[in-house]
């Protein structure tokens, strides 16, 4: 297992309040790694740590290391676009920019100015995010006039136009029927060919059912961190078990 | 006991209702008597001839041309200048740094001060001053930018309408939600390019209203032109930024108060008071329906 993300004894801080204490983590290439946790576990804020999106806060800090490839992302001199567009983000409500479909997805080609034909990945990504065959015929309406579920699945398609090698999903299904639920989740076991995925969600069973492991978090500590199966069927922590068999939280 | 709770919540609520009817009744007494009297007096020669006889007839088309031209003028100088402040305090500025307070405590006295100050200060600083300095240094000692006109009176409107463009605009940059600018950010925007494909876009409606606010206070002030520029008479239209140039709020104020014949002015006052206030009111009716076609679009898109 080569691992894609290495998380060293990091540490978050919003002002005063600890966010994230000493975790240890390493994610692997081309898995989907399951992130689950009560609310204020620490969960989203060790999602926005990996692409430094916490950085708009003005009173966040951290330490510890992250590393990406090698890259120690937390260094002062890294180039942020650079790595943010090689994790990608989806959030938890789907936000769809004012504009067309076709506006929304070439977001990032635009920012970066990177790919000059990334109008060819446009079919694509959105037949990754399993939106080809909805909005195909229409990819010059707006945005706004698709479902919640359509959104999500345009932003998720959006992210992938930047060709990212990580995709960071923070809680992509909270607001979802289950039936755009499934359709993200075949999209995301469908991706992990080509990428890797850390998936966070309040969802327990969504982690059982796509995340090749899990890691629980807990109080902004990493309680445990395993293959799916054996987080589910025979955790090593107490508090994981109570947790995954729904006793709290 | 009940009696009384029942009557002074009648009294409360006569008493509110009249402070209502008191307000539109003053300005429909104000335009009533406006309209009536000007509209008779309007005419084409009104408005496309220049002031004759001692400003006893004739039209007020100098001062109608120098008002736009103010007004222009003011609004180059003005909106960059407010929105890059704008820009500036809500998207790169710390929030809660001294620099931001400073500046806005700065805009909230400025916004305080009175016109004529403004006036003042427009006599000092750039008359006095900067084109006076510019005089010396650039023509040679000639008169050329060290007198009142157009140029500094316009500028010094935008010193006074500054505020008005600086709050409308950041209240517009605050509306933008705070998701677009993180998924910009996500998707490897720098801080300029956050601004500039999405919140700028998104702000355009409200930077406009900033822009009419500015615009409307501007062409009716008298106070800041009064030494900075505006003319008493002048025969032909101002051709180069330091002309000088009849503005109409200020040719109002010339006809009520330095006129050799007040009763024979009288028509024109009105008629001229009437200009004013169509052309107030229409830029601001322009501005409303771009702004109300750009949230349409927007919401549309």
């Amino acid at each position: 297992m080569s691992a894609i993300v290495e998380v060293r004894n990091f540490s978050a801080w919003y002002g005063p309040h600890p966010a994230l204490r000493e975790i240890t983590l390493d994610v692997a290439d081309h898995e989907i790694l399951g992130i689950i946790g009560p609310a204020s576990s620490g969960k989203t804020t060790f999602l926005r740590s990996l692409n430094r999106l916490n950085d708009l806060l003005p009173d966040f800090r951290v330490a510890g290391s992250i590393q990406f490839r090698g890259l120690e992302i937390n260094r002062r001199d890294v180039d942020l676009a650079a790595l943010r567009r090689k994790l990608g983000m989806v959030f938890a409500v789907p936000v769809p920019l004012p504009g067309t479909i076709h506006e929304n997805l070439m977001l990032g080609p635009r920012l970066n100015n990177t790919n000059p034909d990334a109008g060819s990945l446009v079919e694509k990504t959105l037949r990754a995010a399993y939106l080809w065959d909805e909005v195909k015929d229409r990819l010059e309406q707006s945005a706004f006039a698709l479902s919640g579920g359509q959104q999500q699945r345009l932003c998720l398609a959006r992210t992938l136009m930047m060709e990212p090698d990580v995709l960071l999903l923070d809680e992509p299904c909270s607001g979802l029927d289950p039936i755009s639920t499934a359709r993200i989740e075949e999209a995301l076991v469908e991706l992990k060919k080509e990428l890797t995925v850390i998936l966070v969600t309040n969802n327990v069973m969504q982690a059982s059912r796509v995340a090749d492991r899990t890691a629980f978090f807990l109080q902004g500590r990493l309680i445990e961190c395993g293959v799916t199966q054996q987080i589910f069927v025979n955790p090593r922590e107490k508090e994981t078990h109570e947790y995954v068999s729904g006793r709290f939280g | 006991m009940r009696r009384w709770i029942k009557f002074v919540g009648l009294a409360f609520t006569t008493l509110t209702g009249l402070a209502c009817v008191i307000i539109v009744a003053m300005v429909a007494v104000i335009l009533g008597d406006i309209a009536i009297h000007g509209w008779s007096r309007l005419s084409w020669e009104f408005i496309s001839g220049e002031p004759r006889a001692g400003m006893t007839e004739g039209g007020i088309f100098p001062a109608i041309f120098g008002t736009a031209a103010l007004v222009l003028l003011m609004t180059l100088a003005v909106v960059p200048l407010g929105v890059a402040a704008a820009i500036y305090l809500h998207e790169y500025a710390r929030q809660g740094s001294k620099l931001v307070h400073v500046v806005r405590l700065a805009l909230n006295n400025l916004a305080g001060v009175p016109a004529i100050v403004f006036g003042l200060f427009g006599l000092g600083f750039f008359i006095k001053f900067v084109g006076a300095g510019m005089d010396s240094a650039l023509f040679g000692g000639a008169l050329a930018f060290g007198q009142p006109c157009i140029l500094w009176a316009s500028l010094t409107l935008a010193v006074l309408t500054l505020p008005t463009v600086v709050v409308a605009t950041e209240e517009a940059l605050r509306a933008v939600p705070r998701s677009y600018r993180e998924v910009a950010y996500a998707a490897g925007a720098t801080r300029w390019q956050v601004v500039q494909h999405v919140v700028l876009p998104q702000s355009v409606g409200g930077i406009l209203t900033g822009t009419i606010l500015a615009v409307s206070r501007g062409a009716g002030e008298v106070a800041p032109i009064m030494f900075t520029g505006a003319a008493y008479y002048l025969p032909y239209l101002p051709k180069k930024l330091n002309d000088q140039f009849m503005e109409l709020g200020y040719h109002i104020y010339v006809l009520t108060t330095q006129s050799p014949d007040v009763e024979a002015t009288k028509p024109l006052l009105y008629a001229t008071v009437f200009v004013l206030l169509v052309l107030t009111f229409a830029l601001n009716f322009v501005a409303i329906i771009i702004r109300s076609r750009i949230r349409r679009r927007l919401r549309a898109a």
